[in-house]
């Protein structure tokens, strides 16, 4: 086991508003995540989840405190470099998909290979791989509002591994899918970790996905819980 | 009987919309308040502005708008065999006056002026020389208080007195006796120019050589100049030359109340004519008041005595109503162009509502379908909204009418009606729809056949209403060209304002509808060039023409946003192309008129004298040519056996050709065929332009003199236009010399940017005609200058309504754009490319629109330019070209590309504080 984490999060610190009224989402937040492990965040709502998945990912930057993923400190980059982050570095999955309903699911998946510049040839074949990977071949000239719920997140999950990230951030895949479907996206989830080798950071309130991950990491008003045993850092 | 309940209005929520979307609704308030200003406007602007075009067209028709009575004198035979002597002829001069004012209809005389009773002799031939003079005895009787005439000081000698003593003022002067002696008053210039001073006879024949007995009785001057009576008989202050003919100089002498009943023995019945003349007042005339007094003008002359009637009954004359007829024309083709330039500005005032209602009812989407979940019926939605929108429309209307009555002397209802309409209507219809919609039991049947049948059902109602909108076009410009855009004769001088003639308001609407038409052609085609952008962007290797392409195809499918910026942008182009094409005529009609950068018409009455001053104004400096010439209008020729009255101007033939040939105004290329002397049997070459084709290369004319032999003419090729006349007879100067006419040149044409200076000078005795001064009064005439602000005004609000559609449209797809580039942030996408992201999403309609726009604007003007008449407001012979404006263009095509980048930069600015993070959870960009 590599001895440097991929996710180092050092006294994180995230308010919202000034003054009496201000919110303390994320409260010295600090831990690390191994490369290749799957560790799920844990924590009600406005428990500071999606905060800290934002400030892991540079969507939103920390008030104090940094965040270096793979070697890279996050709170230092300019808005270029977080846009280079997330272009190679970083991956994401929404709960709404976020996927462009005009485009096809190949195109959505190729997106960030296009971002990326990406030869069209090489790109093609990632796509045909990742929509493989995600059991969409079939759907690969189907748009958004032609599939289904739990395929919209397959192909969210294939373009956030499109450009073969290091970290993949996931906010709740599951929760706008039945039970059924979630089970599926969240073995797709577990797949990727072992068959790309990719971090995943996943919020979610889902005892099962919380079963398959290595490491549970439960927050509360914006500060880490103790980590339950046997829950070692992954 | 069922009993419908009535809707349920729940009054808190009816409260707290409008606080919820202050903002749009603020927008649609001051749209409506705008569109009725300017639509409730125009029309009572349009009355005035026609008001003052009549009284325009009044004081510049002068003695064409004087009604004018005859009437033959009285038997004046004596018992023994003579002819009596009328010693109180004044007096019943007077009383003809009197007469004639009770034949008129009350309306018609509130609008003349005091009468002005005249008594001319007919033209005598002065015997003293080889110039061509001829002379006049002129009485005047404006006042009788003031002695019978207008005020003058007897500089030598006195007024004119009786030719008896009063004892014998009833003297009866037998048939065939000598002449009968009569004193006339002469003015000073024509004195000076005769050499005549009181007690010197005028040596004087008639027509049949007769000598007249006439004597100088003293020299005046004017008191007043001005005096209205002295404009009917100019030629008693000063010489003036071309009345009688060519080459011809009349003089007048001016007969007192003393010395008329002496004219009265020394003409003929038939020599002598006494008229009463009726001026108009311009200043108390309205074009409603117009029509009655055309009306009754052609009334006295339907009643009017045949000039073969040998009583003393009164023959009326005037030209007063066809110079009424001819402003109304031009006032309703004002008028129609008012009218095409409201419907297009109503017609894009009323997409923008819908647009606007559009963005409301998206912001209220959500709110809608969870009233009508929780139990909501349709009718009480749309009575929520209809109470809203209505009291929104009455009190942008009412602040708008309100401005109206501050700029305007009236309101007109009926255009500011449909935009109050529209935007009353608007919201509560879209919004039951929507909401109704959102509720539907199945929104998406899940039958495969049943999907396609809703889709087909969609695209057939698209169809039917796009069919109606091609079928309103093309009746409206069949319309228009079979019937032009000016209301039936019957009704033009009804209309009290644009479109407001009965019938009008069809053909006016074609550009409208056929700038929607347009739109509604790119509309269908837009889909077809995102896709085909899509398909290759797919295939770039630019990263960002995909994300761009892809976001376009979805927002170009929005119909609304098109359709307005489109239409506007055409509209305005239209109304662009329109303006710059009067504009242009303006210019060319002043050309016409003047034809050069100014002109001399000279009252000198020998030909040395004018080319004297020709000389001193070619010195000035700034000129480049000069050009003089014998311009005679209703010049008497005989062309193959038939009497032909066109304007008759003899040149230098190459000069003028010079001439012409550094001026806008159409060459002659024929003029070479002048010089040729020695025509067909000894003809003089001639070139000839007759608008009736009655004059012909090929025709034979004859020129007729009164004192000399005729002269025959050889018509050799076409004359170009010369200023306003409808047949032309060009000649070259030395070619008639060489026939034996004596030419005197009239006319001095000025070229070279000194002209107007250089004829400034009003010590060269000749009226000036300047170019410039013609255009300046022709561009601030009251319908050319109410029609190029109404022009200006309907470009701002077509311009400014296509900006703010597409600033709504853009607002209305903003929350999915930036949703959408906020994902693709979160993919790698550079702020600096999500900018371009969105402009290239919203340049697909917008580049429509820029190219689409004007193209269209300027096809509908070349389609509409004959049948909308311009040509009576330019003033010009015949339908004008369109005249492009192209940097005008070319702002209309950028004004929405710029417009584009602006609106990004200001979505940007309002989500700069939104953290890209947020889209994780809610997907909200």
């Amino acid at each position: 086991m590599s001895t440097v984490p991929l996710l180092s999060v050092r006294g994180v610190e995230r308010r919202f508003g000034v003054g009496p009224t201000a919110v303390h989402a994320l409260r010295d937040v600090s831990f690390d995540v191994q490369g290749g492990t799957m560790v799920a965040l844990v924590g009600r709502s406005g428990s500071g989840k999606t905060t800290l998945l934002n400030v892991v990912g540079g969507l939103d930057r920390p008030d104090a405190g940094t965040v270096v993923v793979d070697g890279t400190d996050v709170t230092a980059l300019d808005e270029d470099g977080l846009s280079r982050l997330r272009r190679a570095t970083v991956g994401y999955v929404f709960q709404t998909f976020g996927l462009i309903p005009v485009l096809s699911a190949a195109e959505n998946v190729g997106a960030p290979l296009r971002l990326a510049r990406t030869p069209a040839a090489e790109r093609e074949r990632r796509v045909e791989l990742l929509l493989e990977l995600v059991g969409l071949a079939d759907h690969a000239q189907q748009r958004p509002a032609e599939l289904s719920g739990g395929q919209q997140q397959r192909v969210a999950i294939a373009r956030a591994l499109a450009a073969s990230p290091r970290l993949l951030i996931a906010d709740e895949p599951t929760g706008q899918l039945d039970a059924e479907t979630g089970l599926s996206v969240m073995s797709l989830l577990r797949g990727v970790v072992e068959s790309e080798g990719v971090t995943v950071l996943v919020a979610t309130h889902d005892p099962v996905m919380m079963a398959l991950a290595e490491r549970v990491i439960r927050i509360q008003d914006g500060r880490l819980d103790a980590e339950p045993a046997g829950s070692a850092p992954g | 009987m069922i009993r419908l309940p009535w809707p349920a209005v729940h009054w808190p929520t009816v409260r707290a919309r409008p606080r919820a979307d202050a903002g749009p609704l603020l927008l649609t308030a001051v749209v409506v308040a705008v569109v009725v200003l300017f639509a409730g406007a125009v029309p009572p602007l349009m009355r005035a502005t026609a008001d003052q075009a009549v009284r325009d067209a009044v004081r510049q028709a002068a003695e064409d708008a004087t009604v004018r009575v005859h009437a033959r004198w009285e038997p004046d035979d004596g018992p023994y065999g003579g002819r009596v002597r009328d010693p109180y002829l004044a007096e019943t001069v007077s009383d003809l006056r009197g007469m004639a004012g009770d034949e008129l209809d009350p309306d018609l005389r509130a609008v003349l002026r005091p009468p002005i009773a005249t008594v001319t002799s007919s033209t005598l031939k002065i015997t003293d020389g080889g110039i061509q003079r001829t002379f006049q005895l002129g009485y005047l009787g404006n006042d009788p208080a003031a002695g019978g005439g207008p005020g003058v000081t007897w500089l030598a000698g006195g007024a004119p007195r009786p030719a008896v003593p009063e004892a014998e003022s009833r003297i009866e002067v037998p048939y065939g006796a000598p002449p009968w002696p009569v004193q006339v008053g002469l003015a000073k210039p024509v004195a000076d120019t005769l050499n005549l001073g009181p007690g010197d006879r005028i040596p004087l024949v008639d027509q049949r050589r007769r000598t007249k007995h006439v004597v100088v009785s003293g020299v005046f001057a004017p008191t007043d100049r001005d005096d209205p009576a002295w404009r009917l008989a100019p030629w008693l202050l000063e010489p003036v030359a071309g009345v009688d003919g060519v080459g011809s100089t009349r003089f007048a002498g001016l007969l007192s109340a003393d010395s008329l009943p002496d004219a009265r023995l020394a003409f003929a019945d038939e020599e002598l004519d006494r008229t009463v003349w009726f001026a108009l007042d311009p200043e108390v005339l309205t074009r409603d008041s117009a029509e009655s007094v055309a009306a009754n003008v052609v009334a006295l002359k339907a009643a009017s005595a045949s000039s073969g009637v040998r009583d003393s009954s009164l023959r009326w004359e005037t030209r007063l109503d066809a110079v009424l007829r001819d402003v109304r024309t031009r006032i309703a083709a004002a008028n129609a162009q008012a009218s095409v330039l409201l419907v297009g500005v109503l017609t894009v005032a009323i997409l923008v509502l819908l647009l606007a209602a559009d963005l409301l009812v998206r912001r209220r989407a959500m709110a809608l379908t969870a009233a009508r979940q929780r139990g909501a019926t349709l009718p009480d939605l749309a009575t929520e909204l209809l109470v809203e929108s209505v009291a929104l429309a009455l009190l942008a209307g009412a602040a708008g009418l309100g401005l109206v009555v501050a700029v305007a002397s009236g309101i007109s209802w009926r255009w500011a009606a449909p935009v109050i309409l529209a935007a009353a209507v608007a919201t509560p219809v879209l919004g039951t729809l929507t909401a109704a919609r959102a509720t539907r039991d199945r929104r998406v049947p899940a039958n495969r056949t049943a999907r396609r049948w809703v889709r087909r059902t969609g695209q057939l109602r698209r169809a039917t209403l796009e069919v109606a909108v091609l079928a309103g076009a093309v009746a409206a410009f069949t319309t228009l060209h079979q019937r032009g855009i000016l209301p039936p004769a019957s009704t033009a001088p009804t209309g009290p304002g644009p479109g407001e003639d009965g019938g009008a308001t069809l053909p006016a609407s074609a550009p409208a509808l056929g700038a929607l038409v347009g739109a509604l052609l790119l509309l269908r085609l837009l889909p077809l060039g995102t896709g085909l952008v899509l398909r290759r962007s797919l295939r770039s290797r630019r990263p960002l023409a995909v994300f761009g392409a892809a976001r376009a195809a979805v927002t170009s499918a929005r119909v609304l946003p098109v359709l307005v910026l489109v239409t506007s942008v055409a509209l305005a182009s239209f109304a662009f192309t329109l303006r710059a094409t009067a504009v242009q005529g303006l210019a060319e009609g002043a050309w016409r008129t003047v034809g050069a950068d100014a002109r001399l018409d000279v009252n000198l009455a020998d030909a040395a004298a004018t080319t004297a001053l020709a000389e001193r104004v070619a010195a000035a400096p700034g000129v480049r040519q000069v050009v003089t010439a014998q311009v005679t209008d209703n010049a008497r020729l005989v062309a193959d056996s038939t009497l032909v009255t066109p304007r008759l101007v003899i040149v230098d033939a190459r000069a003028f050709a010079r001439l012409l040939a550094a001026t806008p105004l159409p060459d002659g290329p024929q003029f070479d065929r002048l010089a040729v002397t020695g025509g067909a049997g000894g003809a003089v070459p001639a070139l000839v332009r007759s608008a009736d084709g009655g004059l012909r290369p090929g025709t034979r004319l004859e020129l007729r003199r009164a004192d000399g032999p005729a002269v025959q003419l050889a018509v050799v090729g076409t004359a170009p236009p010369v200023g306003d006349a409808d047949d032309v007879v060009v000649v070259d100067a030395a070619a008639v010399a060489a026939a034996g006419v004596p030419v005197v040149p009239n006319t001095v044409w000025v070229t070279g940017p000194g002209a107007g200076r250089a004829v400034a000078d009003r010590t060269l005795g000749a009226d000036v005609l300047d170019r410039e001064e013609v255009l300046a009064q022709r561009r601030t005439a009251p319908l050319s200058l109410g029609l190029l602000r109404l022009w200006w005004a309907s470009i701002t609000m077509l311009l400014a309504m296509g900006l703010l559609g597409l600033a709504l449209g853009a607002a209305a797809s903003a929350a999915q754009r930036w949703q959408t580039l906020t994902r693709l942030r979160t993919l790698g996408l550079r702020p600096v490319d999500a900018r371009r992201v969105a402009v290239g999403e919203l340049l697909p309609p917008v580049l429509v629109a820029a190219v689409g726009g004007p193209l269209l604007g300027v096809l509908l003007a070349a389609l509409t330019l004959g049948p909308l008449a311009l040509r009576l407001l330019t003033g010009q012979a015949v339908d004008p070209t369109a005249v492009l404006p192209w940097w005008q263009l070319g702002v209309l095509a950028v004004a929405p590309l710029a417009a584009v980048v602006v609106v990004v930069r200001v979505e940007l600015a309002a989500r700069r504080h939104r953290r890209l993070g947020e889209v994780l959870r809610a997907g909200e960009g």
